[in-house]
């Protein structure tokens, strides 16, 4: 299999995940969907049943105005619309994580716009690092998985959870060196990057896993490509194949990233030698630089600086959801902090309604003349 | 000729009016002169277990009463705007960005505050206070303390819940003796209990007052005496202020008085935050046409009445934004019908995206169950930018001109 041909892969999975999902129920397999950011997929995963994301799309919002007023996040707003115009019909719950305000509202909505498909809720502690916020971590975990077998009619084993645990832990080391070599792989584009990490939300994990291993193998063997422009983005997605486009467009390479739906999720793994849940409850515990886990000391921040020097990025492109209020609060701190290191720093608005990018094109056209 | 002014009487010292305002002041003042004599002091989120720094006689103001006041004095646009400056997008809730802004400059004319030496933060009302608190934190260089009150998807708390709520207490109580100095006292913690629950129930029996017809009081007072319920409910003073009040809308209804100046013809229940830049104009649009806002979840927010460490820890899980949509409603459904209200008037406030983001459902479930008709208007609590008066206007006579038909349609 060529790059490209792993590529074509990637990208028919990110670009389809209603065909994915389409293909799941003709093999009579039972999906539980996973909202944003974080969520105990190992859980679902080990009880045989399906966990795909569900991040919503880019999209015009008509029903999901109905609940929602226009000032919540747009992300929250397509995952219901999506939900109310019959998307994910024949999924068997959603799991909605309470870990922001607008998360909360989503959760409360669904029940009544989308009661088709049943809502469980996972609870987790902010203080979550002590013994009672990791035992807290534990008590939502349980009740999730007595959600998910009342939904599904599927029994839940601590055995299971142990070999799930494994393929996730692998999952992650194995996005963790795709993220390493892509650095040093500029010929990648911005939108096949992309692919890459977001086909992962729609696919079982031991098959991406085995599908990334597959294109690190052929980058092994093809070499680099010409020189771009090195940077760092940021945000709670970054998935706009508009965005993507102007990026490559510009000759921008993503060097690294800091994005919720992306690197974000693979930087924890789980101790295999704790009992299987007390260890999944234990490595949210340690899980930590993201907007929507307490951290007074904004480590976010500084991980930010320091990837983007160890990558040897000129600049970072920060993507701010609008109305995402827990990104917001960081923005001005990330600004700064970057500004301090010497690193050039972009903020582009983003919208899963926004069809046109002209104005971030103007904005990343003057960036790269800066950072040039 | 001779310009005629008004004489203002001299306020009354036993009125609950004055008590309950120089209550109100003396938050501040007294939390100034403390920083003044050295002492450590905090700020601290409006739903915070306030029996943790009353117990400890720990000084602590309020930023979101602060802002609440500093939007009410005219100052919301321009904090918000050097919040703005700072890099703070418009959207972030505008008490935040005013509270972001004060912290920078340390001053505003319209109502000043001694930066604080740590932050105390309870997450129970939302989680945009995590992340202010976080900013404030950061950007003054001073200790956090995170009492985290998750949000509750269930109908009742859980005994995780509450174990998980009582480990941080017991941390929070460490961490202020080690910032502070000061030590827990058990009598001074039973005695602070006591008081809350003597101000709740106060505060409680008075708003109930409502249920009568008239009401004997204007539902906007509520939203002035709530300062005292957020600041200084763990205070004799301040529940001997509550009976004073009840005692006054006790007195008003035997005579057939209010503080409500105008015939009341509507009787409404209003939902959110006020807005606090527009106060006047939201207050007359709804005065002008006899409608009196009767009762409001503030009326049962800060019923804090519970009878042990256990108990008291549910009740802060159980404050209005913690709690599931069903739960949320059944409480408003309840005083809507106790207070016989005839119409709702949401507030979709820009800033509080936790308050608004289910309200459109629970708003449509609160109509059909008490079978009243239901508006909404956009609004701000402290950003004057996001409301107009003219959509206000509108939607307000469109909610009195439904509960006028239906009166004429019973005659």
């Amino acid at each position: 299999m060529s790059v490209q041909i792993v590529l074509e892969k990637f990208r028919a999975m990110a670009a389809n995940p209603k065909g994915q999902l389409d293909t799941y129920f003709a093999n009579g397999e039972k999906v539980v969907l996973v909202a944003p950011v974080y969520t105990p997929e190992e859980i679902i995963h080990s009880m045989g049943l399906v966990p795909m994301g569900a991040w919503g799309a880019d999209m015009a919002l008509n029903r999901a105005k109905e609940y929602f007023p226009a000032f919540i996040c747009s992300i929250m707003q397509s995952v219901l619309e999506l939900g109310m115009k019959g998307a994910y019909d024949g999924a068997s719950a959603i799991v909605i994580p309470s870990l922001c305000d607008s998360l909360k509202c989503l959760g409360q909505n669904w029940k009544y716009a989308v009661p088709s498909i049943p809502f469980i809720p996972m609870t987790y502690p902010q203080n979550r690092r002590g013994d009672v916020g990791k035992a807290f971590t534990k008590a939502g975990y349980e009740r999730v998985i007595a959600d998910l077998e009342q939904a599904t009619g599927t029994k839940f084993s601590e055995e299971k959870l142990a070999a799930s645990i494994a393929v996730y832990n692998e999952h992650n080391a194995v996005m963790r060196q795709l993220d390493e070599a892509l650095a040093t792989h500029p010929e990648i584009t911005a939108a096949q990057r992309c692919d890459i990490y977001k086909s992962a939300w729609f696919m079982r994990k031991e098959e991406h896993t085995a599908l990334v291993r597959a294109l690190l193998a052929e980058l092994d063997a093809a070499g680099g490509g010409p020189e771009k422009i090195k940077v760092l983005v940021s945000g709670v997605l970054f998935d706009s194949p508009a965005l993507l486009a102007i990026l490559d467009e510009l000759g921008f390479q993503v060097a690294a990233d800091d994005v919720a739906a992306e690197s974000r999720q693979y930087r924890t793994d789980t101790d295999p030698n704790l009992p299987p849940l007390e260890g999944l409850s234990e490595k949210f515990s340690r899980m930590d630089h993201c907007s929507v886990l307490y951290d007074v000391d904004k480590k976010r921040v500084d991980l930010i600086v320091e990837t983007a020097r160890s990558r040897d990025a000129k600049g970072v492109v920060v993507a701010l959801a609008k109305f995402c209020d827990p990104e917001e609060f960081d923005y001005p701190l990330i600004r700064k902090a970057c500004e301090q290191a010497g690193l050039p720093v972009v903020l582009i608005e983003t919208d899963r309604q926004t069809v046109n990018y002209e104005q971030a094109k103007t904005q990343l056209e003057a960036f790269r003349d800066i950072l040039a | 000729m001779e310009e005629v002014k008004k004489v203002r009487r001299p306020p009354d010292p036993n009125s609950a009016k004055y008590k309950l305002g120089q209550i109100a002041a003396k938050a501040y003042s007294d939390v100034a002169e403390a920083k003044a004599r050295g002492e450590k002091i905090g700020w601290i989120s409006s739903n915070f277990p306030v029996e943790i720094p009353e117990t400890l006689g720990i000084p602590v103001c309020y930023p979101e009463n602060q802002a609440a006041g500093i939007a009410a004095r005219g100052g919301g646009a321009r904090l918000c705007q050097e919040a703005e400056d700072a890099g703070y997008s418009n959207d972030i809730c505008a008490y935040a960005r005013i509270s972001l802004a004060y912290a920078k400059s340390g001053s505003a004319p319209e109502q000043d505050m001694p930066l604080p030496d740590f932050v105390l933060c309870c997450n129970n009302i939302c989680n945009c206070m995590i992340k202010w608190y976080e900013n404030l934190a950061k950007e003054l260089d001073i200790p956090m303390i995170m009492l985290d009150i998750p949000f509750n998807p269930d109908d009742e708390v859980s005994d995780a819940e509450v174990a998980y709520v009582k480990g941080q207490f017991l941390e929070a109580i460490r961490q202020l003796e080690g910032i502070t100095g000061k030590k827990w006292s058990e009598e001074k913690f039973q005695e602070v209990m006591a008081n809350s629950c003597r101000t709740s129930r106060a505060w409680l029996a008075a708003t109930s007052m409502a249920r009568h017809t008239p009401s004997p009081f204007n539902g906007f007072d509520l939203l002035n005496h709530m300062a005292v319920m957020v600041t200084a409910r763990g205070k004799k003073e301040a529940a001997e202020a509550m009976e004073t009040l009840l005692k006054e809308y006790q007195d008003n209804h035997e005579k057939g008085e209010s503080t409500f100046r105008a015939e009341e013809k509507h009787r409404i229940m209003f939902e959110g935050i006020a807005c606090w830049p527009w106060l006047r104009a939201t207050s007359t649009g709804l005065k002008s046409r006899g409608i009196n806002m009767v009762t409001t979840i503030y009326a049962d927010a800060f019923g804090f009445d519970y009878d042990s460490f256990d108990s008291m820890i549910r009740a802060y899980c159980k404050v209005p934004n913690a709690i599931n949509l069903e739960t949320s409603r059944d409480k408003r459904v309840k005083l809507c019908k106790d207070n016989h209200v005839e119409g709702l008037l949401v507030h979709t406030n820009r800033s509080c995206k936790l308050w608004s983001g289910f309200m459109a459902e629970m708003s449509r479930q609160i109509g059909e169950a008490c079978d009243i008709p239901v508006a909404s208007f956009d609004g701000d609590q402290a950003d004057p930018r996001n409301f107009s008066e003219a959509q206000y206007d509108t939607r307000v006579q469109g909610l009195t001109e439904i509960m006028e038909s239906r009166k004429e349609g019973a005659k």
